[in-house]
């Protein structure tokens, strides 16, 4: 992988099919990354794994909240998820944030459904002519 | 008595001629009627002459004054027909220009107060513009201001009401509502 620069398309979809394949090589591409001095695109090659495991059926989203999520409630939102992208594996990464006041906030690579109080409340305060 | 007695006497001395008894000299008388023949003549030749063409001379410059002065006259009657006929159109034209000037004062008049109208009508637009103005951005006051009252109310509100219950309850409502509209 030391070779010609690689696309971060490549990359991502190279490292999506090790994982869907059971494989961790997290840190061959952080590495990679190093050796290659592309340490300021790791962000972006995060992000275009994640959509690359989106389009294998592996879906990683952010879901942020006001409290703590009850394991019913991740249920709900796993179920919600599998049934709106097809994905045959929903991993969610739970985040809280006070600021939100209620309601949840869904990422998942190119969407986001944002069902928060503040979202409304932020709606509401926009609607000001 | 005196006088008769000389001239008897004197008769008697003259001899009985009648000349002589009346004191004429015939000679004397001669000399007279010649020395008048002669004074008529010279008055005739010199004298009458100059003094007739006196006499015409002034004549004819009284006649040429009478004349003058008809002429005069007839003048002063023309100019003053003709001061008449100034007077005539002086006042008809100062009438023309009075009823002119009324005309053109009644006209400024009118624009003044067309255009004092049309002035006053513009402010009253203006007016009722900006009220209108004014209503629209007091009601975008208040409407803001109640947005911003409503918003700070529900925060604060919401930050003490809602508990994990209601917040699942929403979570659920928000997943239920876009699970329904993507079946839609």
């Amino acid at each position: 992988m030391a070779g010609a620069k690689l696309s971060r398309r490549k990359i991502a979809a190279y490292f999506a099919d090790e994982i869907a394949d059971g494989r961790n090589i997290t840190k061959q591409l952080a590495a990679y990354l190093v050796e290659s001095k592309r340490v300021r695109e790791a962000d972006l090659v995060v992000r275009d794994i994640e959509a690359a495991l989106a389009d294998r059926g592996i879906l990683l989203t952010d879901v942020a909240s006001s409290r703590e999520l009850a394991a019913e409630t991740k249920q709900a939102i796993t179920a919600f998820l599998k049934q709106t992208t097809g994905a045959k594996d929903v991993h969610i990464r739970s985040h809280v944030d006070p600021y939100l006041l209620g309601g949840v906030r869904i990422d998942t690579p190119g969407a986001r459904l944002d069902a928060t109080l503040r979202h409304k409340l932020n709606q509401l305060t926009a609607s000001k002519i | 008595m005196n006088f008769l007695m000389q001239f008897a006497a004197t008769e008697e001395a003259a001899g009985g001629d009648i000349f002589s008894t009346l004191g004429i000299d015939w000679r004397l008388l001669i000399l007279q009627i010649i020395a008048f023949l002669i004074l008529v003549w010279i008055l005739g030749k010199f004298v009458y002459p100059w003094l007739m063409k006196s006499v015409d001379e002034r004549q004819a410059k009284i006649e040429e004054s009478v004349k003058a002065a008809e002429e005069a006259e007839k003048k002063a009657e023309s100019a003053q027909e003709e001061i008449a006929t100034l007077l005539k159109d002086a006042r008809a034209e100062a009438k023309d220009i009075v009823t002119t000037a009324k005309d053109e004062a009644a006209a400024m008049v009118a624009d003044a107060e067309g255009k004092a109208k049309t002035r006053a009508e513009k402010i009253v637009a203006d007016a009722h513009d900006q009220l209108q103005k004014d209503v629209i951005a007091a009601r975008k006051a208040l409407h803001n201001d109640t947005i911003e009252l409503v918003a700070l109310a529900t925060e604060k509100i919401v930050g003490k009401t809602v508990n994990d219950g209601i917040d699942k309850k929403i979570i659920t409502e928000a997943v239920q509502a876009e699970t329904a509209k993507e079946r839609a």
